[in-house]
């Protein structure tokens, strides 16, 4: 409608118009879009801030390296609670640790880095082997075969007075580096 | 504007346009008309940061609770959200209530508007239903043993009281069906209810006009369209109430009381503001007149709300020339603010609050008691939980002591001295004094 517009419409309705009319506008324009904002800034925040919270990671005693056989992978029981926004979960997960001649322990991921199932160890032929699509490792978890892009994923390991103890990371499935999840 | 104009040669916009904005208002815009648009605004705020909350709320006895104070703690604005929608119920009922007052006064609910004051009555109906099945939602301890009493009340209407009772609560005992069937009443049932109520709230509106002044003459002076003026005069009130509603979530803290514990009936509930005038009425009323004061009388006023057009006969609208449709509203406001003031006086009279408390209060923030202690699901588990300390150990000097060398008192304790002078030992001692399962 032009501004031009005379005040009484048909019918007999008046209509302020002029800079009076533009006041009008402005002002519920303003109080339109501070409101909006007062609420898109919050609300936005409020949904997004669980997907910028970085998962906190904790070290897990995982066995004792006494019970461990030299240079033979065996499958330990990770057991951690997980908070899960205001649940608190056990989770567990099966991690293949083997023991070098040394006496440090090296603790694989259980997931195979083609994409994600759970291998196990053979063996006979000693070797790890993925079951969905051929991957095999040896047992320093380089590829010997298989469309697997990366050698296995290993797990942050540390041992303090005869425990084993790892930190539990997850890491992209297909890609020739290792990169954490 | 381009896109506007392809859109408008289309589906004819400006028609549209024109039949929502050019409403022409009787006597002109005025700043009185603003209350049914604030109702609304409201109302469209409570279903906005309704939607947000139920992102992280869980309606089940087990997570309730903890998904309200994950809410209140961990999620970025939270608190902030969860406060725009408890001051939201309170700010609607009192829009609410202005917008009827002043339908009142202004006579508008008389021919031809009748319905439309019929429609009004059932939508504040369902928004104390609102109030009502909301209240329980965050499942702690006020919640609980108000709800529980809400649904006793329910109980004691005649011959259906009891099965009316069982059908809310779900069952025997108020728990895991009551929970999960208030949340669905309140956040799909009545808002499909009243969005249906509101549409035909303004139905009706669009088909009779508004009602304007009282006196045909000054109605006739002139007749504004709603846009710009009247609009400018609604946002300008909504931007104020959303100021007032932001201030009171980020300045006033709305925290939960314990997680509801049925096993505790020392727990005092107290009903919102407002219901509190009808609190304190049934204090009041006792033994076999209790259902007249639980039932008979509400239902009273309720019909007589709703069938109010149709008891003031009186057609004239100027409220001088009405006195006893005035006076009836004035005795009815009366009666309703006296209980409310006689209630909240009762309300505030019992906990005198010593000035101690709160610099107690602030030392046990100061020297950070909470990293190690509980109160009220709040700090850490190292010592012992503190939130009814004042029961367990209500001897002050034992708490001196405690204070000046732990190990004096519990041997073997890990809780290091505190450098405090005899007025900071005395007012954190009368602080944990005050945690009590029934505040003195």
């Amino acid at each position: 409608m032009s501004e031009q517009q005379g005040g009484l419409e048909e019918g007999g309705d008046y209509t302020p118009v002029g800079s009076r009319r533009t006041f009008f506008g402005w002002v519920t324009k303003v109080a339109a879009g501070l409101v909006g904002l007062g609420l898109a800034i919050p609300l936005a925040g409020y949904v997004i801030s669980p997907a910028l919270k970085r998962r906190v990671q904790s070290w897990v005693e995982v066995g004792r390296v006494d019970s461990l056989p030299e240079g033979e992978p065996s499958q330990l029981e990770y057991v951690t609670i997980v908070r899960d926004g205001y649940l608190e979960a056990k989770t567990q997960k099966a991690v293949w640790a083997v023991k070098q001649p040394d006496g440090a322990v090296t603790v694989f991921a259980p997931l195979c880095t083609h994409l994600g199932c759970g291998y196990h160890w053979d063996t006979t032929d000693r070797q790890f082997k993925c079951p969905c699509h051929g991957s095999v490792y040896d047992v320093t978890g380089a590829v010997l075969a298989g469309p697997a892009p990366r050698a296995l994923d290993r797990l942050p390991t540390k041992i303090e007075l005869g425990r084993v103890l790892v930190m539990y990371k997850e890491f992209k499935s297909g890609l020739s580096k290792s990169v954490e999840l | 504007m381009r896109i506007y104009e392809w859109f408008d040669r289309r589906l004819n916009l400006t028609s549209v346009e024109r039949t929502l904005l050019d409403e022409p208002i009787p006597g002109g815009a005025s700043w009185i008309y603003v209350f049914g648009s604030a109702t609304l605004f409201l109302f469209l705020l409570q279903a906005i940061t309704g939607m947000f909350l139920a992102i992280y709320y869980a309606p089940t006895p087990d997570h309730a609770y903890d998904s309200i104070q994950f809410i209140e703690e961990q999620v970025a604005f939270g608190a902030f959200v969860r406060g725009l929608h408890h001051w939201g119920a309170s700010g609607m009922v009192v829009a609410i209530g202005l917008h009827m007052l002043q339908t009142f006064l202004y006579g508008a609910y008389k021919s031809p508007r009748e319905v439309m004051w019929m429609v009004g009555v059932v939508l504040f109906l369902i928004v104390m239903a609102f109030a009502f099945t909301g209240y329980l939602l965050p499942w702690d301890q006020t919640a609980y043993w108000a709800t529980q009493i809400g649904l006793n009340m329910v109980g004691t209407v005649p011959l259906v009281g009891e099965f009316l009772m069982k059908v809310m609560r779900g069952g025997e005992l108020l728990g895991a069906l009551t929970l999960s069937r208030f949340f669905a009443v309140h956040v799909l049932f009545l808002p499909a209810i009243l969005v249906t109520m509101i549409a035909a709230h303004l139905f009706i509106l669009r088909r009779v006009g508004p009602a304007g002044p009282w006196t045909d003459e000054r109605a006739s002076l002139g007749r504004e369209t709603f846009y710009p003026r009247q609009v400018y005069m609604d946002a300008v009130v909504m931007l104020a109430v959303f100021a007032i509603l932001a201030s009171l979530a980020l300045l006033v803290p709305f925290p939960l009381t314990d997680k509801a514990n049925p096993s505790d009936t020392s727990f005092v509930p107290v009903p919102e503001w407002y219901f509190l005038f009808y609190y304190e009425l049934l204090k009041y009323v006792h033994g076999p007149l209790e259902p007249l004061a639980t039932w008979v009388l509400p239902m009273v006023v309720i019909l007589g709300l709703f069938f109010w057009p149709f008891i003031d006969r009186n057609p004239v609208r100027n409220p001088i020339k009405r006195p006893a449709a005035l006076v009836s509203g004035l005795l009815f406001l009366l009666v309703v603010f006296s209980l409310l003031g006689l209630s909240i006086k009762n309300l505030y009279a019992v906990p005198r609050v010593d000035p101690a408390l709160a610099r107690g209060q602030a030392l046990y923030q100061q020297f950070g008691c909470i990293g190690c202690h509980r109160i009220h699901g709040e700090g850490g588990a190292v010592g012992p939980d503190l939130s009814y300390i004042g029961d367990t150990r209500p001897d002050r000097e034992w708490h001196l002591k405690h204070f000046r060398d732990p190990q004096s008192v519990s041997p073997g304790s890990f809780m290091p001295k505190f450098p405090l002078d005899e007025k900071q030992l005395n007012d954190l001692a009368s602080y944990m004094l005050s945690l009590k399962r029934t505040p003195s």
